[in-house]
């Protein structure tokens, strides 16, 4: 299991997440949590290092954990050379970043006295945990080893980054430019996304192995610029192409840390990698190569020309990013083997040397107090070690030799002059290349000059600040070290040559050969590079007048503006589309009810015509009573919306539910007619008694706001058109419908072998299909409660006192009826008998119901309906100190379990969940005949039980209202 | 005898809506009843073949489909349940916002 040491690097970042929060508890200063936390990102770093030596002659580690194996979907991590270089420079500069953090947040040698950045004693739990969170989105964005898995961390990039932007929440400066980057880059990722659903559609995997060996499928696609266009526009969000640039210089008021982590080193680098690793899959086509030719030099341009217009140290250097992400993708876009030596190249040199130059940039802003270039000046001798580093690094920048960034520049100049390159490219590429690094190095060069050569801006108040503690400037200066190093040592690094040449083999597809020579004679490179130093040396020359001109003349090139629109024009749909919904749900369901028939007609279209019997009417099985049920249902239903009075709608209503049940019964199907009946009744009483809680006035003056006559027409349109849709799809499925049953004749023949029930649909209900009479029974249960708790805390005003009250409180009183209103004792001793023969007829209807119409559920309404004759006659308090047995949430609750537990001793014995079980049998007990002891029993028991418990919370609930107020 | 049943129907459910569309929110609980029953009565009417006997093991003649009607059992309960919760809510909102006209049921506006 090689390939499992990859989870190893994310798993330890990961473990040190928590270890950041256990910091805290022993109360450990910033840097000495430093130090300690860096440890985790290193030993990712020797761990990746180690897992890249044992990688298989030039074949990539490929781990994979099934996640959602039906939809195929993994969750895979994958290394080669390519990731392997990113994954290095993320965990290394994360080391040295989040030792940086610790002295950045240090306040133990408050050299400066007040900054933008405010400063707490406390550990930077916080940032220390937002910097891990980081580390492991991005480490997992370069290890994913497919397209999901990558996008996932690819998000949590987004998202981490929005944190450490906005750190400092209380500046507002810091939120809009936090908001702005995620608007931006998770605007990318969702384009991303759909781009890689494309490629995942068509390759029919997401790993990289098998997109890559689409090649051939993918590019010769007619969707491929679809999804090339959308994956280029996510990757181009994330690594600040112009136009989408706009986000980075913006994400500086992150913490300098979170600058040098992110936004130079590693996040905007994820663009780059995603387009590298792609390459090999989607590269090479002609759209390729001018789209991300033409954003890559414009990029290059642009960023080098605005990076020139800065004061401030951090805004510079991100613009000097910017150009060299333009580069960087300018690069990917050529198909030559130079161009991807002088990519993996261009990356490790930027790499380290503009982090050198962040955490150089936060060390001046820290010890002065700012960062501003018109302040600046003179501080060499103040600060010589970080002068040094300072320099290292700025020379690396400006490509000169002996450094690294010498070397970047002449393979990227050397890849410029590529004579493979098409027209007007391989004229624009060279020059791009020379004006961008012409600025570059101006930048370079004023950056160094102003902030430690040139004489103070403002001689009386000079700036002032001393070379910090070793561990603060450590993490600059080995990276700044090590530019040098690459750079100048006589031998050639085999190891890193061959590391480097693995990289750019991944992302070219090809062998690349890598020397990391600085020397290769005078040729066109060379000779291109000097007239790029000589431009710059002039501009460095004429910088004053250079700097004025760019100040006041030239245009900002921003599209802040564009941003700024896109912003406020959704704001604006946003607050339209609110105001659309003028707050009258009759007009939202009048919405629904039009758009769900024009869907419906849309989609469904007219039933065929053939099915319409013409003139004869197909009247076979109709008889008198059917007819009859049909006409009463349909002039009740009718009548419902005529009678003017709420009373006797409701009871129209139950007219209409009374000849379904007739209807049912004719069918023949009693055990359903059987339920009608009784659920009828059910909502006809807790209407009524709806009806009452409601008060009469209000409901009269519902009433009587008129509609308008037009109102009304339309509202029967919509009706009518509903019903219409209604009975033709109704009308087509009768018609359609399938003669022969694949499933009832098995009901029907195993209802007696199996259950031993004569009633199929009692068999059905209680033993075939018990789980969802279960569930059913669950749902009624929790309708019950539901409304205990509505009536009890929802309809309470905020602070008010609930409402409840102990039965010992309750006054006795004379019986008096519901509303308080005298009964006659008749109805007394009939209500007295009725409880118990409810009772009676409910415990036939559990013991008989396999074998006759009946079943629990009817056994426990019937008895509520008892009850409810109870709160009728005798009202509500007096029948609760009758009943005191009675307790509706316990019955829930008791039948509930009963049922469960019934579904569960199946399983006990051997038999399985609901498994019909005849206990009585089992345990030949003397039973009476007809009568069985089974599982079916105790669920039938059980659901009554739930039923009587929930029915009667919906009766006295509704019931009580009133009478509490009358009384 | 199908077309009578889907005209009947969709009478029934051309009835609740118009019922729910009505300001008075008892109303709107009559409507949605009344749709509830429709839908009850197509399930119902849906069994594969109509019979002359119920659904006993011990009937001679040819039994009614017993599938859609241990179906319909079910929705039967769920529906009555639904519907009971609906009432609390209304009677919720009526004490809260003094009224049963649902135009002036408007909080979540905006």
């Amino acid at each position: 299991m090689t390939e499992s040491i990859l989870l190893l690097p994310l798993l330890l970042i990961v473990l040190g997440l928590p270890v950041v929060f256990l910091l805290r508890r022993m109360g450990l200063t910033n840097p000495k949590a430093g130090w300690l936390l860096s440890t985790f990102p290193l030993a990712a770093f020797f761990i990746l290092l180690y897992a890249y030596t044992l990688l298989p002659h030039g074949k990539p580690l490929f781990f994979r954990l099934p996640w959602i194996p039906s939809l195929g979907l993994n969750f895979s991590l994958y290394l080669d050379g390519l990731a392997a270089l990113f994954g290095l420079i993320i965990t290394g500069i994360g080391a040295l970043v989040v030792l940086y953090t610790g002295y950045y947040f240090d306040d133990a040698h408050p050299t400066r006295p007040t900054s933008g950045e405010t400063h707490k004693s406390s550990l930077e739990v916080r940032f220390f945990a937002y910097i891990l969170l980081f580390m492991l989105a991005m480490l997992g964005v370069v290890l994913a080893g497919d397209f999901i898995t990558m996008f996932i961390f690819w998000e949590g990039t987004s998202i981490s980054s929005f944190l450490l932007i906005g750190y400092k929440y209380k500046d507002e400066a810091a939120r809009k430019g936090a908001f702005k980057s995620l608007f931006i880059t998770g605007g990318g990722g969702i384009a991303l996304l759909a781009g890689c659903l494309f490629v995942i559609h068509l390759t029919g995997s997401a790993d990289w192995n098998t997109v890559i060996a689409g090649r051939e499928l993918l590019t010769n696609s007619p969707l491929y610029p679809a999804f090339f266009t959308l994956i280029v526009f996510g990757a181009f969000t994330k690594s600040a192409q112009f136009p989408a640039h706009i986000w980075l210089p913006e994400a500086m008021s992150a913490p300098t840390p979170a600058s040098a982590f992110l936004h130079s080193a590693t996040m905007v680098k994820a663009g780059i990698y995603l387009l590298a690793r792609l390459n090999p899959a989607l590269g090479g086509t002609d759209l390729w190569f001018w789209v991300l030719s033409g954003f890559g030099l414009i990029t290059m341009l642009a960023g080098a020309y605005l990076g020139s217009k800065q004061n401030d140290l951090k805004p510079l250097l991100a613009y000097s990013t910017v150009s060299q992400l333009g580069v960087l993708v300018a690069l990917i876009a050529q198909q030559s083997e130079i161009a991807f030596k002088a990519l993996v190249i261009s990356i490790l040199a930027h790499a380290l040397y503009k982090s050198a130059l962040f955490m150089a940039a936060g060390i001046i802003d820290h010890e002065t107090g700012t960062r501003d270039l018109r302040q600046l000046g003179g501080l060499r001798k103040q600060m010589p070690i970080l002068f040094a580093i300072t320099s290292i690094a700025a020379l690396s920048m400006a490509g000169l030799p002996p450094l690294f960034g010498f070397l970047a520049k002449e393979t990227l100049l050397a890849s410029a002059t590529h004579p493979g390159l098409p027209p007007i490219i391989d004229s624009l590429f060279p020059l791009t290349t020379v004006l961008a690094g012409a600025l570059i190095l101006f930048q370079a060069a004023i950056l160094v000059w102003g902030v430690f050569l040139a004489p103070p801006a403002d001689p009386k108040h000079p700036p002032h600040g001393h070379d910090p503690r070793p561990g603060f400037w450590l993490p600059p200066a080995i990276p700044a070290l090590l530019s040098l190093l690459i750079g100048i040592t006589p031998i050639e690094p085999a190891f890193l040559a061959n590391f480097l040449a693995d990289s750019a083999k991944a992302a070219y597809g090809a062998k690349v050969k890598v020397s990391l020579a600085l020397w290769t004679g005078i040729n066109v490179p060379l000779l291109l590079s000097i007239v790029a130093v000589s431009l710059g040396a002039a501009l460095f020359w004429q910088r004053n007048r250079l700097r004025a001109a760019l100040m006041t003349f030239l245009p900002d090139l921003t599209v802040n503006r564009l941003y700024d629109w896109t912003l406020r024009g959704l704001d604006w749909l946003a607050k339209t589309a609110t105001h659309l919904q003028g707050g009258q749900v009759r007009v939202y369901l009048r919405v629904i009810a039009i758009s769900a028939v024009s869907l419906y007609l849309l989609l469904g279209g007219f039933p065929p015509l053939s099915l319409l019997p013409s003139p004869q009417w197909n009247l076979h099985g109709l008889n008198g009573l059917r007819a009859f049920s049909l006409v009463i249902m349909a002039v009740a239903a009718l009548s419902t919306i005529f009678l003017r009075r709420d009373l006797f709608s409701v009871l129209a209503l139950g007219v209409v539910g009374l000849s379904v049940a007739v209807w049912m019964a004719l069918e023949p199907a009693p055990d359903v007619a059987l339920v009608q009946v009784v659920v009828d009744i059910l909502t006809t009483v807790i209407l009524i008694l709806g009806l009452n809680a409601i008060p009469r006035k209000q409901r009269d003056r519902a009433n009587e706001l008129l509609h308008s006559r037009r109102g009304m027409t339309r509202d029967w349109f919509v009706a009518g058109i509903f019903g219409l849709a209604v009975a033709l799809t109704t009308f087509t499925a009768l018609e359609l419908r399938p003669r022969e049953s694949l499933v009832s004749p098995y009901y029907a023949e195993n209802a007696k072998p199996m259950t031993g029930a004569k009633d199929i649909v009692g068999a059905i209900v209680v033993d075939f299909r018990g789980s969802d009479t279960l569930i059913e029974i669950m749902v009624f249960g929790m309708a019950g409660v539901a409304i205990y708790t509505l009536f009890h805390f929802g309809a309470r005003k905020p602070g008010e006192a609930s409402t409840q009250e102990t039965l010992q409180t309750l006054p006795a009183r004379m019986p008096r009826g519901i509303y308080a209103l005298p009964t006659s004792p008749l109805l007394h001793t009939l209500a007295y008998v009725m409880l118990p023969l409810a009772f009676l007829l409910g415990a036939t209807h559990m013991m008989y119901g396999h074998d006759q119409p009946g079943d629990g559920f009817t056994a426990g309404v019937i008895i509520s309906l008892a009850i409810a004759m109870w709160y009728i006659v005798f009202g509500y308090q007096e029948t609760r100190r009758k009943l005191t047995w009675l307790n509706r949430n316990n019955l829930v609750a008791t039948g509930l379990t009963l049922a469960l537990l019934n579904a569960l001793l199946g399983v006990a014995l051997g038999e399985g969940f609901f498994a019909p079980v005849n206990y009585g049998d089992r345990l030949s007990l003397p039973l009476p005949p007809g009568f069985s002891l089974s599982s079916a029993f105790l669920f039938e028991v059980a659901i009554c039980l739930t039923v009587m418990g929930a029915a009667t919370l919906m009766i006295d609930n509704l019931g009580r209202i009133r009478e509490d107020e009358n009384a | 005898m199908n077309l009578i049943t889907a005209l009947v129907i969709g009478t029934l459910f051309a009835a609740g809506i118009y019922q729910i569309l009505r300001r008075n929110v008892i109303r709107a609980a009559i409507g949605l009843a009344l749709i509830s029953n429709a839908i009850n009565l197509y399930l119902f009417s849906m069994g594969t073949y109509n019979g002359l006997a119920a659904a006993y093991t011990t009937a001679t003649e040819q039994i009614s489909d017993p599938l859609p009607q241990a179906l319909v059992l079910t929705a039967i309960v769920i529906s009555a349940g639904g519907f009971a919760f609906v009432l609390g809510l209304l009677y919720v909102l009526s004490t809260r916002y003094k009224t049963s006209d649902s135009d002036e049921i408007n909080g979540l506006k905006h």
